[in-house]
């Protein structure tokens, strides 16, 4: 028989080539041991779960959405006042220490003036001394 | 006056029913994952994990019908699944190893080379001969099955069909079976 012209005995192979296999031995009750295992831990995953059923809920849904939109809101602007602040110290900072700059240095102009104001004054009183003796 | 079940016995009463479905579908389970995947153990697994997501879907089920319609639809999409996880080189069946041209054959013989050559088409035409041999369903119910167009099932299965008929012919020639 040629199976080009016979289609009905290629079928027919076809349903021998697949037909059903028994499952192995003791097939199910590996199964409804593995239902049970996973019974015993379900309480834990039940838990959980009515957590997240929470979130099924539109209005509890809106609200977490809208705290925590809130919340990178206050975020956002208590991060831009500590930056502000930030910048405002160190501006003041800069301006004391230029101040204390310009402070320095004219007390240093000062001190040479007086320095210089009693190198005039010193050797002639030191002559006067002198002849006084004399 | 019949009594009220209490909440354990309906359980027990629940898991014998469940018990029950395993061993009427689990040689269709089996063997739908046993002819795609040609691995016992894998098969197995996989038949394993089908019947645990049964328990936990069963509640959704209305009827014996809907359960076997439901086994053999996530049976196929967990076949797919796995092969692409396991990712093993498919061969075509153009590649598919040929025996050594013997002219006639015996059922086994006949049966284990279909298999083989079966094994070789890609995963969707694969899974359409199975369910079409095995089980037994016409386009109709494949497609339902497998969320296909009844039209790509009936073309997968004339290719299908006419490569197999082609590789067994210029394999064995002239059979008697």
């Amino acid at each position: 028989m040629n199976f080009d012209k016979d289609t009905n005995r290629m079928e027919e192979a076809l349903k021998n080539a697949f037909r059903r296999r028994e499952a192995p031995e003791g097939f199910a009750d590996r199964v409804l041991s593995r239902v049970t295992e996973r019974s015993s831990d379900k309480p834990m995953v039940l838990r959980h779960q009515s957590w997240l059923r929470l979130f099924s809920q539109p209005l509890v849904r809106w609200a977490a959405a809208t705290g925590v939109c809130a919340a990178l809101v206050a975020g956002g602007i208590y991060y831009r006042n500590v930056q502000r602040e930030h910048a405002e110290g160190e501006a003041a900072k800069q301006q004391l220490v230029l101040a204390l700059r310009i402070a320095g240095s004219k007390l240093q102009l000062a001190k040479s003036k007086v320095q210089q104001v009693n190198a005039d004054h010193i050797p002639a009183d030191q002559t006067e001394s002198q002849e006084e003796k004399e | 006056m019949a009594e009220p079940l209490s909440a354990e016995k309906s359980t027990v009463v629940a898991e014998n029913d469940f018990a029950e479905i395993v061993r009427r579908h689990q040689a269709m389970v089996f063997s739908i994952a046993l002819h795609f995947l040609a691995d016992p153990a894998a098969a197995e697994e996989l038949a394993q994990d089908v019947f645990l997501q049964l328990h936990a879907n069963l509640g959704r089920l209305k009827s014996g019908d809907h359960i076997k319609f439901w086994l053999r639809k996530v049976t196929s999409h967990r076949c797919i699944d796995c092969r692409r996880r396991r990712s093993l080189p498919q061969v075509s069946l153009d590649e598919a190893p040929e025996s050594a041209a013997p002219t006639r054959t015996e059922d086994p013989m006949l049966s284990h080379r279909l298999r083989q050559l079966v094994a070789s088409l890609p995963e969707k035409p694969r899974l359409i001969v199975i369910l079409r041999y095995q089980e037994d369903m016409n386009a109709e119910e494949i497609a339902e099955v497998l969320a296909m167009p009844i039209a790509t099932v009936k073309s997968h299965l004339q290719r299908s069909l006419a490569m197999l008929r082609e590789k067994v012919t210029r394999a064995i020639g002239e059979v008697t079976i």
